[in-house]
């Protein structure tokens, strides 16, 4: 993932830096957070996205003076791992809208997050990103399940159709990353094979 | 690789730590459950903001609940509701037949729990609709009364005093965190109970107001 084109490479500053300031601004968060699917699913997404390109956009002497402490990617996906299960607490959701403290800290940890992947996931091998998403995906499930069949609300600021929505779509995405990663590593093996035969 | 694993090892500690802050030691997981455990372990005063209702004379908030001998049980409803409040309108019909019940055996202890619905959409409630209300659910104003906040800005302060989360589910109607709200007789609110625990919410005010003056 890092391996994206210099000249593209040069757009990523800016572009994730106006995805982040977008986000921002408090009518886009109003609205993005009015609904349980939006902040969770659209919201949560575009900060990682945010946090990507910011990451992207570091020079390859900071990556490698970080990579020391990030072997094969590593800690990189285990802190992004760690994140993802806490930002699945309901209760942050309901404390991310009162409490300015905690939405802060929801900014950060998803554009860390966004920038753990970006910096792990190429160094990490099949094998280390088939861990991560082997643990990442499960829980991802069983929170979209607990979400769509849970007969109370779990959070106080939300409706009930709406935690119900959520949840499908998390189940869905977990299905569609992990399809999508698998379909990634038959053609990677495909090649090796391919390469091996010749 | 040894950085990488300190540093992943010091990561899971710090995610551990933010974890356990976040749910009250692994307790609770959402914010309704940290709100009960929270005002379980720390009363919250009611706030003295002027209400008024059918029956009842103009005064604050905190002096009608905290009179030195009643405990009362409150809940949020508004008189438009078709869904939720129904519900709670037929727990609070039992609780005040168990209430009548127990006055009519003993006399007076049971007249120290008390009953308030508190209305959310004070624009609308005004005591006159809220007096019609309480005769449609049959509420015994002995046992069981309606208020309302006139300032739709004190109805405010009170829903986050209480942390009372009010949402509108875009069919005209509210969704609410709806509970049974224990308060004392110093006026403090000290349990909240879910309204499926309605004889739980009931024994424990009538536990607590016998404490009090045996």
């Amino acid at each position: 993932m890092s391996g994206l084109p210099p000249a593209w490479r040069k757009w990523c500053l800016p572009a994730a830096g106006l995805l982040l300031c977008l986000l921002a601004l408090p009518a886009a968060r109003l609205w993005l957070e009015a609904s349980m699917t939006r902040h969770m699913l659209v919201q949560f997404p575009l900060l990682a996205l945010a946090g990507f390109g910011l990451a992207a956009s570091l020079r390859q002497r900071w990556v490698e003076r970080m990579n020391r402490w990030n072997g094969h990617g590593i800690t990189g996906l285990f802190a992004a791992a760690l994140l993802l299960s806490i930002l699945m607490i309901p209760r942050l959701l309901d404390l991310a809208l009162v409490d300015g403290r905690i939405e802060l800290a929801k900014f950060l940890a998803l554009l860390v997050c966004g920038a753990a992947v970006q910096l792990s996931w190429q160094p990490a091998g099949l094998l280390v990103q088939g861990f991560f998403l082997g643990n990442v995906l499960p829980m991802t499930v069983v929170v979209g399940y607990l979400f769509e069949s849970s007969p109370v609300r779990l959070c106080n600021a939300y409706l009930l159709g709406d935690q119900e929505r959520l949840g499908q779509g998390l189940v869905w995405i977990a299905a569609a990353v992990a399809l999508a990663w698998f379909a990634r590593l038959v053609l990677v093996l495909m090649r090796r094979d391919m390469a091996a035969d010749a | 690789m040894f950085r990488s694993a300190l540093l992943s090892a010091l990561l899971a500690l710090a995610a551990y730590a933010g974890s356990a802050w976040l749910t009250h030691d692994f307790q609770v997981w959402t914010a309704e459950g940290a709100r009960r455990l929270e005002v379980a372990l720390q009363p919250i005063a009611a706030p003295a903001l002027p209400m008024d209702g059918p029956g009842l004379r103009a005064q604050p908030l905190s002096q009608f609940l905290a009179d030195g001998q009643s405990v009362t049980l409150v809940d949020f409803v508004y008189t438009r509701c078709q869904t939720v409040c129904l519900a709670l309108g037929s727990v609070y019909q039992q609780m005040q037949a168990t209430l009548q019940a127990a006055a009519s055996q003993s006399g007076a202890p049971a007249q120290r729990v008390k009953l308030l619905s508190i209305s959310f959409d004070g624009q609308h409630d005004t005591p006159q609709v809220l007096q019609a209300y309480a005769a449609r659910l049959s509420a015994d104003p002995g046992f069981w009364q309606f208020a309302r906040l006139p300032d739709a800005k004190d109805t405010e302060r009170l829903l986050a005093d209480f942390q009372v989360v009010v949402v509108p589910d875009g069919r005209g109607d509210f969704e609410h965190n709806a509970a049974l709200l224990v308060v004392d007789q110093h006026g403090r609110l000290v349990r909240i109970f879910d309204y499926a625990e309605q004889q739980l919410a009931l024994d424990y005010a009538r536990h607590l107001a016998s404490q009090a003056s045996p």
